[in-house]
């Protein structure tokens, strides 16, 4: 069934939202109403707000695990508001914070059901969940015949990021997915799945209510208030910068500014000086943090750092100077 | 005479009238496994019916047996009929009682993640919340079995089969020759039944919970 008037979204568009409406039977407000948006392919978007603001319920209406009271969900050009929800499901990734991998299946029936599920031959399985493994960094020999219970809190979730791709979808939606896993573990999960992304370019819509792990992980962030209004959708830098109201402000807390330089590359700082500094400079390289390179400069006490090329070729000099008053400049360009 | 010899004379008797035991114990439990195990699965979208069904099959076990195989005679006459009719009656709470609970207690979260990769409602209920409930409808079939072991003996007051043969003729002429033995034959045999099949469950139990459900 689709309706002979909706056109679809331009194929830059992986997953429109069309004036969606969640409301509960029994309830007199919307869940979520009215929400419109566009997300792009490959983009990696975070849903961010309090409790009850809508964010799940609106992600759970993108795979159809809540049923849209009204409004039009594309996805990669098809309308798939009033598709066979199990098919659709089966193309889409899901991550969610209690994990659910299923005890009694081995860690590779659990990659595996998916593509079982898809009809694919069990060699093809076999070798998918082996790609699968090595890529959320761990040993196929080592986890492949182990049970969900066998494995720490954040192999597990490894597992359930590897259980996601599994049917190579080419949308992945991750409820709170680091939301349950200790603090050192969650750093170093949200830096390995940045990386991952990086190779595999998912589309990915991701729900938190922490705005640091949203601003670190999200090209772009919809911040959601209460009664799920979108307060803003906008970029990590441009949510720091310039915050659509007071809400927003006060949703992203203090210190802004100094937040900003953690966003914010080496690579997009202009100017330097073309030779390289004197002694006692610090050495960097371009796609690190002016974050970083202001705390490697106040460590070594020094006025400059001199920043090598990516291809390690070309060096410049920037002095602390100038670090500070381009970052102060920076409003809301790209990452 | 004494016991052990009592028992070694009459052994033939004896172990058929055991094996006829554990045969209608099993019959029945067999059939009231199917109408337990089905109807917790048939009422889940209908929580209403679900609770009146227990609440029948509950109160049905507090029917006296002698009472419910007596009452049985009308409908099914003497023998084999009535006797598996009012064990089967009596095994399907139990059973039916640990499937709700059995499905009930799965994680949320492995159902949620189930359904979000894309298994319909059946292959969620074959592939993930059965094989996870079961250790749960296994331990209600063994309750079931251990306490239908013991209601099969009175089965004998209408004629059906198994050890309560030994008991009910062995009271009847109480005082006689070899009267009390013959009882005493029968009231061992239940218990041997019962603790063996008892063992027999623990085994199945072992074989087919999921390897990974052990501890």
């Amino acid at each position: 069934m689709t309706d002979p008037t909706a056109s679809p979204p331009p194929p830059e568009v992986m997953i429109r939202l069309e004036g969606l409406v969640k409301r509960y039977p029994g309830q007199s407000t919307d869940a979520v109403s009215k929400l419109s948006m566009d997300i792009r392919r490959g983009e990696f978007v975070v849903f961010v707000g309090p409790s009850g603001c809508g964010k799940t319920t609106t992600l759970r209406m993108i795979n159809r695990l809540v049923e849209p009271t009204s409004g039009r969900i594309w996805i990669d050009g098809e309308d798939v508001t009033d598709v066979d929800p199990d098919r659709l499901r089966r193309r889409i990734g899901y991550v969610i914070q209690q994990i659910g991998l299923i005890p009694h299946m081995t860690i590779a029936q659990n990659i595996g059901l998916v593509p079982k599920l898809l009809g694919w031959d069990k060699a093809r399985i076999r070798d998918r969940v082996d790609e699968l493994l090595e890529l959320v960094g761990l040993d196929p020999a080592a986890f492949r015949d182990r049970y969900p219970k066998q494995l720490s809190g954040g192999q597990q979730q490894r597992v359930g990021v590897a259980r996601a791709l599994a049917g190579d979808p080419p949308v992945m939606l991750m409820d709170e997915p680091f939301g349950a896993i200790d603090p050192i573990t969650r750093d170093r999960l949200q830096e390995e799945f940045l990386k991952l992304q990086e190779r595999i370019r998912k589309t990915i819509v991701f729900v938190t209510h922490d705005i640091d792990e949203a601003l670190k992980l999200g090209d772009r962030i919809a911040i959601f208030g209460e009664g799920s209004r979108l307060e803003q959708f906008a970029t990590p830098l441009e949510i720091l910068s310039e915050p659509a109201n007071d809400y927003v402000r006060s949703f992203v807390g203090a210190g802004t500014g100094i937040r900003r330089l953690g966003l914010l590359r080496i690579a997009d700082i202009p100017g330097g000086a073309p030779e390289p500094a004197g002694r006692g400079a610090v050495r960097l390289t371009e796609d690190q943090t002016v974050h970083a390179a202001l705390e490697e400069m106040l460590q070594a006490g020094a006025d400059e750092v001199v920043v090598a090329s990516a291809d390690g070729r070309g060096e410049r000099s920037l002095t602390m100077r100038d670090l500070l008053l381009a970052a102060a400049r920076a409003k809301g360009e790209a990452r | 005479m004494s016991f052990v010899e009592y028992v070694d004379r009459n052994f033939d008797r004896i172990a058929f009238l055991t094996v006829q035991h554990v045969q209608v114990v099993l019959l029945s439990v067999a059939i009231a496994a199917v109408i337990g195990v089905g109807l917790g699965i048939a009422t889940e979208r209908t929580p209403r019916l679900r609770r009146v069904l227990l609440g029948i099959t509950g109160t049905l076990l507090t029917i006296p047996s002698f009472a419910l195989f007596g009452l049985l005679i009308p409908l099914l006459g003497l023998g084999l009929a009535p006797t598996v009719a009012a064990l089967t009656v009596y095994a399907v709470f139990p059973i039916l009682r640990n499937t709700v609970t059995g499905l009930q207690i799965v994680d949320p979260a492995v159902v949620d993640a189930s359904r979000g990769m894309g298994l319909g409602a059946g292959q969620r209920l074959w592939m993930v919340r059965l094989p996870l409930a079961w250790p749960v409808i296994l331990n209600g079939i063994r309750v079931a079995t251990i306490m239908v072991v013991a209601i099969a003996a009175i089965g004998a007051a209408v004629r059906g089969p198994g050890l309560g043969e030994l008991i009910f003729r062995g009271l009847s002429r109480i005082g006689g020759a070899n009267a009390f033995n013959e009882a005493m034959s029968g009231v061992a045999g239940v218990v041997l039944v019962a603790l063996v099949l008892d063992l027999v469950f623990v085994l199945i139990g072992r074989l087919t919970t999921p390897r990974g459900l052990h501890d």
